[in-house]
């Protein structure tokens, strides 16, 4: 698929801090492209280089063919952009609002105004089209935004987080609009820390950290290269001990660790679980996680193992690597 | 269905609006900003108290004027009280400008940038020159709202006498060219400044600078000529470079230019070329300080429009 958004060695440095560094991404053509990343990591500065705002310290990049530092003009007309604030006049119109952005993107008065009608209607917005805009909820507003990024029917939506600070209702209207869009064949590359909305939405996801990209590539890819490892959850009735010796002693067994609940260590249970290690405890169950290389037939012939010694294995589950792990691993707190 | 509206709307644009007839005919800019600027009662009552203060203002001077008659100097003839009356409302219109033109521009480009939709018009197709005149043609064109709605007060005058139409003439285009001089500097220093409230300080520092910078000057300067002519009479070449110089301060200070070119047509009778005698006998030629001071505006403001452009069209480094 050819690359509508392309960058090569894009940098931008601040004194000695590099912002960006040495960043080359591709964005494919129709692609819903997640720029995920912690804060401070640069997915702001380089929007703004993609957006023609900001001058690269060095490198290049391309959006629909255009130079961002040769023929910005082109850039601009392909590109419809929505930073990380709202950016609304107070003394406006919804409908004003889009009819002037509409005015500096040269389209003609005459189809101005059904143009505003369709662009208030895909938002949802119709029935506010005489308020003033900063009476508007934070929703609203940017979803108005949004439609002001369409004005000119742009190939590409640069979009900074465009779903923070909304509820989850308007996050998910959001979304859908996303999706919406993308299905009017529009490329959307959007930043967001919510990895829900990725793991939701995204056919392509970027990673950055520190102003480099640590990780490209469709969501499926992303997991199986950061995280090459299974990992099983193995729900014990007792002899915590045994199964933990057991399990280390197996060929490809990485690490085993105990009693995770929805992924943080509730309190009480651990203390608990060190109190009667070793113990025939209760009929308490206890969980052990364990990361595990191995094809279907060893995750199998593992639980054969534990069955064959007579342990009370409760629940034998393996679980799928989500997002934040994922996003954890890949980025390893460079950015403090 | 919306999806498909969308998609057929005119990818092509209507071609940019070419030369400085479109810049300024087909500016959203210019479209946005006096929508906003005559929105609800607040632009009527700007407009109606400055009418009421000025026509208060006049009357006042003609009650004097009346009183004066019945005085015992008797004397006071209706034409001397037309160019008081003229001279005062130009007067009062001139302060005006010096202090509304920096108000109307002095936000204009920071103030977009504090609002956070300078990044927003920068990603359209507005230009950069655009934008700017786009936000002077707005402010300017407001200011000469207001000169005109006071121009029935202004030609009082002629029904008292004494005002040629040269006087109007003149005065109308001082008064043009400060506010475009005041208006290009207020958006020059908010295209430089990231905050409104810099260019705000500057805007006014270089409006009083332009204003009472002169009479500084010259306080400054007295003690100085005075030692020089005291010690020995100076020579021509110096007389010549003092005369000369203190016509350029003239000719680049609105108040000033106004006073002087007015007492030269009162004295000399000409509102153009007068010849000066200094003590060698050598004449002098001058001009009347309003075209050099319309020249001054024109340049100065010309190239702060342009730096402004300029400013605007950088990306930011
Ligand atoms: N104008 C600037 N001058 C100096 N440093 C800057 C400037 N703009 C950004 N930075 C620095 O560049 C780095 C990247 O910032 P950027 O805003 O791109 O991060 P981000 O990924 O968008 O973060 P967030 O998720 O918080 O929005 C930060 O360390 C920031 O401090
Ligand atoms: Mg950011």
């Amino acid at each position: 698929m050819p690359a509508i958004i392309e960058t090569h060695n894009l940098t931008k440095r601040y004194g000695a801090l590099a912002a960006v560094n040495e960043l080359s991404l591709q964005v494919d053509e129709g692609a819903i492209y997640g720029f995920v990343g912690p804060n401070g990591a640069g997915k702001t500065t380089t929007m703004r280089m993609l957006t023609t705002l900001l001058q690269p310290t060095s490198g290049q990049a391309f959006v629909s063919g255009c130079s961002i530092t040769r023929d910005p003009r082109g850039v601009r007309r392909a590109i419809g952009y929505m930073p990380d604030f709202f950016g609304v006049y107070d003394d406006m119109k919804v409908w004003e609002y889009l009819d002037f952005f509409a005015a500096c993107y040269e389209i003609p008065e005459a189809t101005r105004a059904g143009l505003i009608n369709d662009l208030l209607e895909l938002v949802d917005l119709s029935h506010r089209r005489d308020d003033m805009v900063d009476t508007l909820s934070r929703g609203m507003k940017q979803r108005l935004c949004l439609a002001r990024t369409l004005a000119h029917d742009p190939r590409v939506l640069i979009l900074d987080e465009p779903a923070s600070g909304l509820d989850p209702r308007a996050r998910i209207e959001i979304r859908e609009l996303l999706l919406e869009l993308s299905r009017m064949g529009k490329t959307i590359f959007f930043s967001t820390h919510i990895l829900a909305d990725v793991a939701e939405i995204c056919t392509q996801v970027g990673i950055i950290e520190a102003g480099r990209l640590v990780a490209q590539g469709s969501l499926a890819d992303m997991q199986r290269r950061l995280r090459p490892h299974r990992r099983l959850h193995i729900t014990l009735l007792g002899h915590l001990p045994e199964a933990h010796a057991a399990l280390v002693a197996r060929p490809g067994v990485m690490e085993v660790r105990q009693t995770v609940v929805n992924g943080e260590p509730r309190p009480d249970e651990a203390a608990e679980a060190v109190g009667q290690v070793g113990a025939d405890g209760p009929a308490s169950a206890k969980t052990l996680e364990v990361d595990f290389t191995g094809d279907d037939a060893a995750v199998s012939a593992l639980l054969r193992e534990l069955v064959g010694r007579g342990l009370p294995v409760l629940r034998f589950t393996e679980s799928v690597h989500d997002l934040e792990d994922v996003f954890m691993h890949a980025t390893q707190g460079i950015v403090s | 269905m919306t999806t498909e509206a969308i998609g057929e709307t005119p990818a092509q644009p209507a071609g940019p609006a070419r030369g400085l007839r479109g810049l300024l005919t087909r500016n959203p800019v210019v479209l946005k900003e006096l929508r906003g600027r005559m929105r609800g009662p607040r632009a009527f009552i700007v407009l109606t108290a400055y009418l009421l203060l000025m026509s208060a203002f006049v009357t006042l001077l003609y009650a004097i004027y009346v009183a004066s008659t019945n005085s015992v100097y008797n004397g006071a003839s209706s034409q001397v009280v037309g160019k008081f009356v003229f001279g005062a409302v130009v007067g009062i219109e001139l302060l005006l400008v010096c202090f509304i033109a920096p108000a109307f521009t002095a936000a204009a480009i920071s103030g977009e940038r504090e609002r956070q939709t300078y990044d927003l018009l920068r990603t359209t197709l507005l230009t950069a020159s655009a934008l700017v005149f786009g936000k002077l043609a707005s402010a300017l064109s407001y200011i000469l709202l207001l000169l005109i709605a006071a121009f029935p007060l202004q030609s009082l005058a002629f029904l008292l006498g004494g005002v040629s139409p040269q006087e109007v003439i003149i005065a109308t285009l001082l008064l043009v060219a400060t506010a475009y001089l005041f208006g290009t500097s207020g958006v020059f220093f908010s295209s430089l400044m990231r905050r409104t409230l810099g260019s705000t300080v500057l805007t006014y520092a270089f409006a009083l600078l332009a204003t009472l910078g002169l009479p500084l000057v010259l306080i400054a300067l007295l003690p100085l000529t005075s030692m020089l002519f005291n010690n020995a009479p100076p020579g021509p070449a110096l007389e010549t470079i003092l005369i000369y110089g203190v016509g350029f301060l003239i000719a680049s200070n609105p108040i000033a230019t106004a006073v002087v070119t007015e007492v030269l047509l009162v004295t000399e009778q000409t509102a153009f070329y007068f010849p000066l005698p200094i003590s060698n006998g050598v004449t002098l030629p001058l001009v009347s300080p309003w075209a050099p001071f319309l020249l001054f505006c024109l340049v100065a403001g010309t190239l702060m429009t342009i730096a402004s452009i300029l400013a605007v069209r950088r990306a930011e480094t």
